[in-house]
This record gives C-alpha cells, structure tokens and sequence, in this order.
C-alpha cells in the first residue's frame, strides 16, 4: 500500500467535510415535506439518510476524540492505508461516473425511522461535521497509523484512524450522492415547485 | 522560503505601514508555501478561521448562505493579496461564511498563534496589523455604500473602473451576485460596453 503524506490526506479530507457542510446547508432551504418525502416505496426520504449518518456520528466521533485525547503516539508525518481500510473507504466511494456503483444493505442498527423530522436531523449532522473537522485538525499531532478505532459494527475489528477518517467522509460523500438522487425523483414526483439550490 | 514570493508580501506590507528589519524578518518567517486545486473549500461557516493566506497565484471566493437566502458572494481574493475568513481570524468567532478557491491556487500560509506571537512581540508590527485592518474596513464601508446606494449600471461601472481584470479571472455570475445584481441585468450592462 502506497504511503501518502499525512498533512496533504488531512487537508483534503477537512476540504470534503466543508463541502459535505455545504450541501447539508442547501437541504436547510427545502421544504421540510420534500425532505421526509420517500421517493419510492422501501426507499429513505432524505431526512433519513441524514438520520442514518448521524447514528454512524454518534458513535464515530466519540470513539475518534477518546482515542486521540488518550493518544501517546508522536506524530507521523506519513500514513499508509491499511488493507481492509482501504478496502471499506473503496467500497464506499462513488465510482468514476459519480454515480454509486454498488448497491449494499444498511446494518439494522443504522436504519432510521421513517419518522425523522428534517431539521434536527440536519442541525445535528452539522454539529458533527464541526466536531470531524475540529478532530481532523487534532490528528495533526499524532499518528494517524498507531491509533486504531474499532467498526461500529464489531469491537475487535479495529481500523487506523486515517482510515476511520477516510471511510467515515467517503460513506457521508457516498449518500450525499443519495441524497442528490433523492430530491430528483421527489421533485418529479412531489407537487412542491423548488428553488434549484444545487448549482 | 523563495525570496520572489516574500518580495510581493513586503511591498503590501511596507504600502501600509513599514516594518522594522527584525520585525519584517520575524513576520516573513512564519509563512508556508500551500497548494490547492480548483474549488477546494479552505473554511466553511461554523469553524473558526485558523489561517491567513497571502494570494500568489489564484482566484479565492467567500460567500454566504442560510436557510432563508440564496447564495452571495461576499469578497473575492487574487494576487497580491490577503485571504482568509478575516474577522473570524481576529475575533475567533466561528464564520457566518464559506471560503473556496474558484480556480488553482498558490498561496502563503500562517496561522493565528503564529501573528498573536508576533503581535505580542512587537508593538510596531501590532501597529501594523491595526492600520491593515482599518485600511480593510475602509474597503468594506465603502462597498457597503455601493451596495446601499448605487444602480445597478453604476456598481458595474465602479467595478469596471476600479478592477477590470476581474472580468477576465471570474465567472460573471459570481461578480453579479457580488454586486448584488441580477445575472441577466449583468450581461446587458456587460454588452453595453466595448471592451
């Protein structure tokens, strides 16, 4: 696995966060009966993508900020990916065309309600991408290979912190896509005339 | 650091107020080189400003959006100037706006721990920083009148006299939403004059 500088990777990823900010900033100018709108039987309503993200925060940033306040690692100036990191920031990743190339079953912990409102769910996902770019600053000082955090999915499978960063933002990048696709087919299908706010 | 680019910063520093060699020395010592590629976001509203930029190469973009209101440009940056959510940077409150590159940059880089150390270090240079900000809040009145008072034909032509490179460097619909025109009223006026 190829090395990749550590600065240059927290950059980057601090840059995807702020535009996860902003698109998450444009849905607050949609119609809150647009946003709790399922597009299609079975299918999530924006609102609860954001839901399902934010139960993926809940337990992401914690684990992250606990770690690197524990953290007795000096910093490292370079991080290389680890193989199963690598390989879940992959699978989650749009394909080339910008489209989501596999499809893949939420986890049941992480499936929201279809009663999610859209505005608190939105303002808590923007205060946890305040709390990820404030610990992507953190990760500055420390090492971003010997500091590993278990998946929420199973405590003894850890990842390196890089790679927690890089799987957590490319699975936000991943549905925001989603939620892209999403506001189309409401917007088709729903009789709300919209401002279009994604330019 | 390359003298070439530390030769731009004096001349805007020196045009405001001149350092003394020490203090010029300690100031241009606390800048990194930073690269970033078109469209990379450099703060978004929310964080506090960490950073202040001197622009080399590239156009840079602040602009404000909320729930209520379409998108604004507030302020765009190009060389030789200073970039940065700059009165987030001062008071370290958290932004109310969005700061991005419009295309490729090249720019110098210092953060708010290393110009408070200088500021406490040097009178001369906190001087500095005081005439630099009242020079920028000048700047800001003065659009603010613009934007209270003038047509919408004057602001374009006040832009045109005062940066016509701009029209080259920026896409228009970001210098209409600057001026606080509509897109379609900026063409007309763009077509009224010879170039």
């Amino acid at each position: 696995m190829k090395r990749i500088d550590s600065h240059q990777l927290l950059e980057k990823l601090q840059s995807d966060t702020r535009e996860i900010i902003l698109a998450a900033t444009y849905l607050l100018q949609y119609d809150p009966a647009v946003l709790t709108q399922s597009p299609a039987p079975g299918k999530w309503s924006v609102a609860q993508v954001i839901e399902h993200l934010n139960s993926y925060g809940r337990y992401y940033l914690p684990a992250i900020q606990s770690a690197i306040e524990k953290n007795a690692h000096a910093h490292a100036s370079f991080f290389k990916p680890g193989w199963l990191g690598d390989y879940f920031t992959r699978s989650m990743l749009p394909g080339k065309n910008g489209q989501v190339a596999n499809k893949m079953q939420s986890p049941k912990d992480h499936r929201p309600s279809a009663a999610i409102d859209s505005k608190p769910a939105i303002d808590e996902f923007l205060l946890q991408q305040q709390q990820l770019l404030d610990l992507l600053e953190k990760a500055r000082q420390t090492s971003l290979s010997k500091i590993r955090i278990p998946i929420s999915l199973s405590w003894f499978i850890k990842l390196k912190l890089g790679d927690t960063f890089r799987f957590l933002i490319a699975h936000h990048q991943r549905h925001f896509l989603q939620i892209k696709n999403t506001l189309q087919q409401v917007k088709e299908g729903g009789p709300e005339k919209l401002k279009p706010s994604f330019t | 650091m390359q003298s070439a680019e530390l030769i731009h910063l004096k001349k805007l520093v020196d045009a405001v107020h001149p350092l003394k060699p020490e203090e010029w020395e300690a100031f241009a010592a606390i800048w990194q080189p930073v690269q970033y590629k078109r469209k990379t976001m450099l703060t978004a509203a929310g964080e506090v400003e960490r950073h202040l930029y001197f622009v080399l190469e590239g156009v840079q973009r602040a602009f404000y959006i909320d729930e209520k209101h379409p998108e604004a440009t507030v302020v765009f940056t190009y060389p030789y100037s200073f970039s940065g959510i700059v009165d987030s940077f001062l008071t370290r409150k958290p932004s109310k706006y969005f700061l991005e590159t419009l295309t490729a940059s090249n720019m110098l880089r210092t953060s708010y721990q290393q110009v408070q150390q200088l500021m406490d270090q040097y009178h001369n240079f906190e001087r500095w920083v005081r005439l630099s900000t009242s020079h920028a809040l000048m700047g800001v009145i003065e659009r603010q009148i613009e934007l209270t008072c003038y047509s919408a034909e004057e602001k374009f032509k006040t832009l045109l006299h005062r940066s016509p490179h701009v029209l080259q460097l920026i896409p228009h619909k970001y210098l209409a939403s600057y001026l606080g025109i509509d897109p379609s009223t900026f063409s007309k006026l763009m077509a009224s004059v010879r170039l």
